[in-house]
């Protein structure tokens, strides 16, 4: 497989790139990422990755556009509120570009159980799963999922001015897990984005951040395992931080 | 002694707070913190909130070497 003149041009600054090159750009083509989550983070995310090539995306979100959203979600205009999400943001990164193919599900992934969507979200061989929810039993759902499957799981969140990412490649390494930094037994804080407001340029700085670690994880750049990068905003200030296995994990079974 | 530092929002509440402190323990740092600073200790007792030492993240029963770091961090959940 090689890539056509209209995938020379489109692509171009990626070829001319000594570490993607042709080989890399075919890598992206041939990659298929769930991004979980079409708020805040996951609108750059999804945008940043078709743009780039990714050649399936799969989006999965409950929820229908509304005013409040559009600080920040910016993929979604006045005319999208009432409609859901998922929908919208297909039919943007469509009209972006039409070589990605975009699957849709409007389905909640919580629990894991038949009844919520979420096995037939996850029924498909993804390479890479995108955490752009906003809360952890998604979170802690895709963690398992991934640490099963072996495949990169790319998790972030924001809030007020402040962003974390932190980043797994299962492919390569059997443990830390998430549920090493934060155990699936643990209650939600008090704050959320609901009842204490987010900057919409945090999520765009988080987003950006994931989906360039995408990117590096598709490519073979990826060799953090664990860290965690996380954003200050206010004081423009970042701090890196890495999770260490946790003894008797139930998820990722470290020793 | 142990260096900490608060980041993000936990700055807000952490004014006046000394940069290095005796203890053996995150735990025990906020057990000593909740005497002057209640808000701080408060925020610190949110579900995950993480500690770190020397930039590894750590439970709050770690035992600490003079000359640590120990960072507190807020939680970040939204999307």
């Amino acid at each position: 497989m090689s890539l056509d003149d209209q995938q020379f041009m489109r692509y171009s600054r990626h070829l001319l790139m000594d570490d993607i090159g042709e080989a890399g750009q075919l890598k992206l083509l041939n990659a298929h990422v769930l991004i979980v989550g079409l708020g805040g983070l996951g609108c750059p995310v999804s945008l940043y990755l078709a743009a780039a090539g990714i050649g399936r995306l799969s989006l999965c979100d409950p929820d229908r556009v509304e005013l409040s959203n559009l600080q920040r979600q910016v993929l979604y205009t006045p005319e999208d509120c009432g409609d859901f999400k998922v929908d919208c943001a297909a039919k943007a990164l469509q009209a972006l570009n039409s070589e990605t193919q975009v699957s849709a599900f409007n389905y909640e992934l919580s629990t894991g159980g038949a009844a919520d969507g979420s096995a037939q979200v996850l029924a498909s061989d993804y390479d890479l799963v995108v955490d752009c929810t906003d809360n952890l039993a998604a979170r802690h759902l895709m963690n398992r999922h991934c640490v099963e499957r072996k495949i990169g799981f790319v998790s972030a969140s924001a809030i007020g001015w402040e962003g974390q990412l932190v980043a797994f490649d299962f492919g390569h390494n059997q443990n830390p897990c998430f549920s090493c930094i934060i155990p699936e037994n643990t209650a939600e804080p008090t704050m959320n984005c609901g009842n204490s407001g987010v900057v919409g340029p945090v999520l765009g700085a988080m987003g950006s951040l994931q989906a360039t670690t995408v990117i590096r994880m598709l490519l073979g750049y990826f060799a953090q395992h664990g860290e965690m990068q996380r954003y200050d905003g206010k004081a423009g200030r970042w701090f890196n931080l890495q999770a260490q296995a946790q003894e008797g994990c139930g998820v990722c079974a470290a020793p | 002694m142990i260096n900490i530092l608060f980041f993000g929002r936990l700055g807000d509440f952490a004014k006046g707070v000394p940069s290095t402190i005796q203890a053996n323990t995150p735990q025990e740092i906020r057990d000593l913190l909740a005497v002057d600073f209640p808000a701080l200790a408060k925020e610190l007792s949110e579900p995950q909130v993480l500690v770190s030492v020397n930039q590894m993240i750590v439970g709050w029963d770690q035992q600490l070497m003079d000359g640590s770091e120990v960072a507190f961090l807020p939680p970040v959940t939204g999307g």
